[in-house]
Formats: structure tokens, sequence, C-alpha cells
């Protein structure tokens, strides 16, 4: 591996970018309602221009009142997962982490669901109680994690698989006792879905992604070193404790983030930041900001994907980068390996 | 330069365009000289000028649009409207669950039709936000898809056809509840899913059906859709058990296989051979139920409709009522309802 220079990780960030604008010119051109990239670029100039009245209004509704905003929640949401798997995985140490191993999903559902029952027809409280279940989820299962006010590692994960699993069983008993509800979205908010953007406002959303990031990449150093050791990095000088907080905190809450719009899409957070290690090395001053792209990337596909595919009906996200995620993983294994 | 002239539209453009509800405002001026509705979940709908397309979100709506004499107006259904065989040929947006907006924006509807019973609240939001006018029904009892029936009628300028049938439906209702009122109720199962075994709640339109046709479910349960174990229905003993034939079976069939099986077997019901089919437009709270209804009532008191008891009030088939072009749909429904 070529030593990091700040000239590479540039450019590597560069390449990366490059591949996330195409693959989202493609997702703009392709799906149901047919679209030319003259008329993508055509409508994109006048929407910068505020021409409005130049734009047909099919152009845009569909191009930029539909796939725009899905692709901008794509982004987010890709980013925000492999960040936040990123940065659980330098944490624990341990390849498996993942934030839904550790049950923040399932604590999403569940703020999901517990706010359907409360105020079904509340638009907005469902992405807060999503929010909030994830965060709570995630604290539970920080202190569950503990042993001796340590985080150990291995307790750590346990305590997520377990508070899944029962989280997982608390929805089911919702979902099949609850009188005469409409638990019907809730298949969504364990799949993972895109679809209905709409609702959100992306500004404080992508502000929140952007300080979280932020806060995640100014630990990368720290990170590198206790990936070589907690106590050689304590005897370094590295504030261990509140790195992992700091790490734990930021990595929660864009977490909590992705899921509340998307609900559960799987598989990013763990694939993403293994690939780009495989890629590129193992050094977090460039893995933060190369998993947060690889991510885009990874959901914007996969999302253009499920949307086209089975055309006009959409198939849910997650689904999709289980499918084209897992392949890739294996042979980026099996290539290692060899 | 196309690419960093598209490059710096995306990016620009981006801003205003997510970051607020601006451009749905925009799009919905369409609609500025109509009239504003509250529909059946309490949301204002501003309502067309005119109705000339139409794009409805689940089978039963498309029924009823069909029934109403303006098929001529669909402009779109879903992948499952599958009656009358005509809507089959209409452009698809989807599914119900999960319908494809670009496909829906693409057909330029001036209403769509969407229910609580299959549709999300999500999708509806998104195509309000959209500018494009949605009215939701929400019936939960006979007389309920009535007026439902009639206020889409109503509002899609469905004119005097529209009103003479709901007129009929409502006759038909009537005339039932005057042949059956007196008759002793009959307590029946009613098979929604054979395994697990999945019945009907009190308080779903299907309760109200059976009501109609001179019938009882013998679970009373808050929820809409309880399952139920064997060993309760065996302690309920249930007059008759009823199936919908929706995979083509007939009750024959069904209690052949019925008395194949231990525990059901033994039940009073199947002994005595009161097994039942009856249309899946059991299911669908469109004019169809009535049909449907009428044909439980034949099935399950037979005496009520027999020859002394004089004017004959000939079993629908649903299926029959319906032809491809919508004139002769007209025909044969009032002559079924005569």
């Amino acid at each position: 591996m070529r030593p990091l220079t700040p000239r590479r990780v540039f450019t590597i960030c560069l390449a990366l970018c490059g591949v996330l604008f195409v693959a989202v010119v493609i997702s703009l051109r392709v799906g149901a309602y047919p679209v030319s990239i003259r008329d993508i670029v055509m409508t994109l100039v006048n929407a910068t221009l505020r021409r409005w009245s130049e734009i047909p209004p099919d152009f845009q509704s569909i191009v930029l009142n539909i796939r725009l905003p899905r692709i901008l929640l794509g982004i987010l949401v890709g980013a925000s997962l492999s960040t936040a798997g990123a940065g659980f995985q330098a944490l624990l140490r341990n390849p498996l982490a993942d934030p839904y191993v550790l049950g923040v999903s399932s604590g999403a559902a569940l703020g999901a669901i517990l706010s359907l029952i409360a105020a079904p027809h509340a638009p907005g409280l469902i992405q807060a109680a999503a929010f909030a279940g994830a965060i709570a989820t995630i604290a539970a299962v920080y202190f569950l994690g503990r042993r001796g006010g340590q985080l150990d590692s291995g307790t750590l994960l346990l305590a997520g698989i377990i508070t899944a699993s029962f989280l997982s069983a608390v929805i089911m008993f919702l979902m099949t006792t609850l009188p005469g509800r409409d638990v019907r979205g809730m298949a969504f908010w364990l799949m993972g879905d895109l679809s209905s953007p709409s609702t959100v406002d992306l500004k404080w959303l992508y502000f929140l992604l952007v300080i979280a990031v932020g806060s995640i990449y100014t630990t990368s150093s720290d990170l590198n070193l206790i990936l070589t050791g907690e106590q050689e990095a304590r005897h370094l000088g590295v504030n261990v404790h509140r790195v992992k907080l700091v790490v734990y905190v930021a990595a929660s809450v864009l977490t909590g983030l992705a899921v509340s719009v998307s609900g559960a899409i799987g598989y990013v957070g763990l694939l993403v930041p293994h690939v780009i290690r495989m890629l590129f090395g193992t050094d977090y001053r460039l893995l933060i900001p190369a998993s947060a792209l690889g991510g885009a990337i990874l959901v914007v596909v996969a999302d253009t994907l499920a949307r086209t595919v089975v055309a006009p009906t959409e198939l849910p996200v997650g689904a999709m980068t289980a499918i084209a995620g897992a392949p890739v993983f294996i042979y980026l294994m099996r290539r290692r390996v060899r | 330069m196309l690419v960093v002239a598209t490059a710096g539209a995306l990016l620009s453009s981006a801003a205003p365009m997510t970051f607020g509800a601006r451009f749905a405002a925009r799009s919905g001026t369409l609609a500025k000289d109509g009239r504003v509705v509250t529909d059946e979940v309490g949301r204002r709908v501003v309502m067309p000028a005119e109705v000339r397309r139409i794009v409805t979100l689940a089978p039963n709506l498309t029924e009823t649009v069909y029934a109403l004499g303006l098929g001529d107006r669909l402009a779109g259904d879903t992948d499952v409207c599958d009656t009358p065989a005509a809507a089959k040929q209409k452009p698809h947006v989807g599914n119900p669950q999960n319908p494809s907006l670009e496909a829906i924006v693409a057909l330029h509807p001036d209403l769509v039709l969407a229910t609580t019973s299959i549709n999300r609240l999500e999708t509806v939001v998104a195509l309000e936000r959209l500018g494009i006018p949605v009215y939701t029904s929400d019936p939960h009892t006979v007389r309920g898809m009535v007026d439902s029936t009639a206020r889409m009628a109503e509002l899609a300028g469905a004119g005097d056809q529209g009103a003479a049938v709901v007129a009929q439906l409502r006759r038909r209702l009537d005339a039932l509840h005057a042949r059956l009122a007196e008759r002793p109720m009959v307590h029946v199962l009613f098979v929604v899913w054979e395994d697990p075994l999945i019945t009907i709640g009190q308080n779903t339109f299907i309760a109200d059906a059976l009501r109609y046709a001179g019938a009882e479910s013998v679970v009373l349960s808050d929820r809409n859709w309880p399952q139920l174990s064997i060993e309760e229905v065996v302690r309920l003993q249930p007059d008759y058990i009823v199936f919908t034939s929706d995979h083509g079976e007939t009750g024959a069939t069904q209690l052949a296989d019925l008395r194949s099986r231990p525990a059901w077997r033994d039940l009073d019901a199947v002994e005595m051979g009161h097994v039942v089919d009856v249309s899946e437009e059991a299911v669908r709270p469109s004019p169809g139920l009535v049909d449907a209804i009428e044909q439980l009532a034949h099935k399950l008191h037979p005496e009520a409709f027999s020859a002394e008891n004089a004017e004959p009030l000939v079993a629908c088939d649903a299926r029959a009522g319906f032809k491809p072009a919508p004139t002769d749909a007209r025909e044969e429904r009032t002559s079924c309802a005569r």
C-alpha cells in the first residue's frame, strides 16, 4: 500500500465524487418516465437560473420534485450509514460491527410503530419517533455493553444483538395484537425505502450529516492509533475515552438520521467501509471520507435499480443493497485471500 | 464542459429545490379554479374544474370507477386491478402499497383515488406535494361504501348515471334488509386466509356485509384481521364456514379439503356440508360488494328467496356484471338489480 498523502486522499475522493456524479446523472435519466440527458441539463440549468417557466411541468415534477430529492436523500442515507459503520468498526475493533447489528434499526422501527399507534396521521412525527428510538436503543446498548466501566467490544456486540432481537419481538407482538391499527407502513420501515422523501426537510439532515461526519473525521488520526491497541494509544497521548464517546455519539446520530428517513437499509454500513479498506487501505483519514462517498454511490445505484428493475412497481432499496452488495463483498474478500 | 455545467447546475439547484415545498405550490396552480372538498380522512382536496383523467390506486376503486360508467376516464390503475377485464389493459402505476410517483405524474391525472385499506399515507402526501389532487376513501361499513361511491361519483362528474347506480345499490340493500330482517342470524366463520387462519373483526366492512346477508361472524374481535386457532373454531362451532373463491375454489372443493383435515372434519358445519364460497368481491369495498352480499344471502337463506317468496332477486355474478365497454356494464347492472 502506498503511503497516504493529502494528495492521494484528495485524488481518491475526487475520483469517488466523479463516480457519484455519473451515478446521479444515470439515476436522473432512467425511470418509468423517459427523460433524455439533454432534458436533464436543460431542466437543471433553468432551475439554477430560476427560469421556472422555461421548464415543462412534467420535467419539473419528475426531475426536480421526484427524482432529485430522492437521489439527495439516497446520498444522505448512504453517507450516514457507511460513515457510522466505519466508526463503529473502529470503536469496537470488530469487523462485524454495523449499525444494524447493534440493534439501532430495530429501535428506530419500534419508535416508528409507536408513533403510528399514537398518532397515525401526523407527518414528521414518525421520523422524530424513529430517530428517538434509534438514539435510545444505542444509548441502552452502550450502557449494557460496558464492563468494569470500560466499553468491551464483545459485550457490546452481544448487548446489541440481544437488544435487536428483543425489540423485534416487541414489534411482532404489537403488530399482531393491536386492534385495527394501520401498521401497513411498518413493512417499509423494516425493509428500508426511499420512495416518499418529500415529507422531510433535507436541509437540516444534511447539516447534521456534515457535523457528525466532521466530528468522526477529526478523530481519524486517533482512531488509527486506537486500532493498533488502546494501551499504546493511551501511551501516545490519545484521550481514548473522549475519542470513543465522540465517535459513538456521532455514529449514533448518523444512524438515527438515516433510519428515521428511510427505514432499515441494511448492508451499507457493513459493506462499504470493508470495500474501501480493501481498495485503498485502512487509514481512517482516507477511510472516513471515502466511506461516506462510497455509501452514497451504493445507495444511489441500489435505489435506481430498486425503482427500475420491475417498474412501475418499486422494490425496497434494502433488498437491492443486499442483493447487489453481497456478491461484491464476497468477490473482494476472495480476491484478498488469494 | 457539459459535465461541469451539469455539476454546477446540480449543486446550485439542489438547494432551493428540495429544501422547501415551493415547487408544490407552483404546480398546484393547475387547480386554481376548482373547489375545495374534504375527503374521508379529513384532508382538504382542491378539485379541478372538470375531471377527465382519473388514476386509481386500489382494485376496489378501479371497480367503482367502472361501475359508475367512468371507465373511459380511467387513465391508469395498479398492477393488481383485474376487474373488470378492461382494467388490465390500462397503464399501470405499480402496486397499491408502493406505486411509482413518476408513473402517476406521467399520466397527468386530474384526480387520484386512494383508499385507507391498502394505500399508504406517504403516497397521498407525496402526490399532494406534487400538486395532484388525491381523494382518499375510508369505508368501514356497507353503507359507508355506498356513500363513498356516491361521493366519488359526484366528484368525478358521473352525473345522473352515477346517481342512478348509487340509488340502485341502496334499493338492493333495503330489499335485502326487508327480506332477511325477521330471519334468525346464521353464525358463520369468514375465512380471509387459511394458513394461518385469519378471520374478520367486528369493525370491518365485511362483518357489516355479513349482517346484510343475514349472517354474523362468530368471532368478536376489535382487531380487523384476527388470527384464530383451530381450537377456538371448534369451541365456537360456526353454523357455516364462508370462503372467498379467489383461487377458483368452490364451496364443494373447500368442503372436500376440510373433510380430509383433522380437527376441521369434526366441526358440525363440515359434517353437515355447510361450507360455502362467495365471490371475492366480498372483500372489496366497491359496488360489486352488493352482488357478493346477495350471492351469500341466497346461499345462507335459500328459503327466503324461494318461489313463493315471490319477486325474483337474481343473484348476479359479480364478474358477469362487468363488460369492457362501460355502456354494456351499465345495462348488465340495471338488469341484475331489477
